[in-house]
């Protein structure tokens, strides 16, 4: 890709939609915490007064708190696993579990858009040896876009599968994908990515499908 | 005085307006723009706290319904985390644009003055 870099816009655009969701994600865990502790400093003062506690609230309370640092705690473990994927150019990728982590890190996102995401992939790993960052720019990119025309259903569904010594990625449920900008963005900011990556990028605007076919092995980068 | 929660974190909205009545606060609360319609059709509120982002609906847009059917009712916006442009915008449209997690007590204070305007 020495000829052809990414434009940086492209991966910060992509780093800081994602941090931004994820903090609005930890801001709403936080709160709920906050609430709950609240509540557990409210009672503690009215028993003093000589108020009775009831153990079924304070239960469900400290229920309600856990709760919430498991969730903050995912939301973390998914947001540091995003940041060491700059860790390396080039790794040997599940691509099963990197869709797994994009898609759970655009969840709130697209629940925002009221959009529900489906996921496909068989037991078995599909590994690759990709740019992980790349990847999952372009594989951002493309949820973007899928969730832009995927029309009235708001349904998608992403799905993967080995394919050759390579894989094969499936974005569908893009009922207006004809018609949309979608070339605009195949042809500008996905372009440099594709060749990145060594991947095919096809759109079949009629099924509402794009597909990514990815190569066993990226071309080497400097 | 009478207040509407509105936020698609049910914990959250729920222990809030628990937290609220103990000082002797009344509020109903929704986790749905939805709801949130239903309850205005029939009650009255003096002021409504709404999430800034949430599914299907957002608290920009709900408001714009809420005060056709209430006209005059005071807005707080609260929210996790917004954008430049959801801030600027929030500060524009409502008494305040706050962030969470907030002291109960900062909420009050601000709910206090927005109906004293």
């Amino acid at each position: 890709m020495g000829n052809r870099p990414i434009p940086e816009e492209t991966g910060l655009t992509f780093y800081s939609k994602i941090s931004a969701s994820i903090s609005h994600e930890l801001k709403n865990a936080l709160a709920v915490i906050n609430e709950s502790a609240g509540f557990l400093e409210d009672v503690t003062l009215m028993a003093k007064k000589g108020v009775p506690l009831d153990p079924g609230r304070l239960g469900s309370l400290a229920g309600t708190i856990l709760k919430q640092v498991q969730r903050a705690n995912t939301i973390i473990k998914n947001m540091n696993r995003l940041a060491h994927s700059l860790d390396e150019k080039q790794a040997a990728v599940d691509i099963s579990s990197l869709l797994e982590l994009m898609l759970r890190v655009s969840d709130r996102i697209a629940v925002n858009r009221g959009i529900e995401i489906s996921s496909t992939t068989g037991e078995d790993p599909i590994s690759i040896n990709t740019c992980p960052f790349f990847l999952e720019t372009l594989i951002w990119l493309l949820l973007d876009l899928s969730m832009d025309t995927c029309g009235t259903t708001k349904k998608i569904n992403v799905s993967a599968k080995r394919s050759g010594a390579g894989a094969e990625i499936v974005f569908s449920g893009l009922m207006e994908l004809a018609g949309s900008q979608a070339d605009e963005l195949l042809n500008g900011k996905t372009a440099p990515l594709l060749h990145a990556l060594g991947a095919k990028l096809r759109a079949i605007e009629e099924e509402g499908r794009l597909i990514v076919s990815l190569p066993a092995g990226c071309p080497a980068l400097p | 005085m009478k207040l509407l929660l509105v936020d698609d974190e049910k914990d959250f909205v729920a222990t809030l307006a628990e937290r609220l009545a103990l000082r002797h606060i009344e509020a109903d609360w929704a986790t749905s723009a939805r709801e949130a319609e239903e309850l205005i059709k029939t009650r009255r509120y003096d002021l409504v706290v709404l999430d800034v982002k949430m599914p299907h609906m957002g608290g920009r847009q709900l408001k714009q319904i809420i005060e056709k059917q209430l006209p005059g009712v005071k807005t707080i916006y609260l929210t996790g985390h917004g954008s430049e442009e959801d801030y600027r915008a929030g500060v524009a449209e409502a008494e305040y644009y706050l962030l969470k997690p907030i002291s109960i007590d900062d909420l009050i204070a601000k709910i206090n003055d927005a109906l004293s305007r």
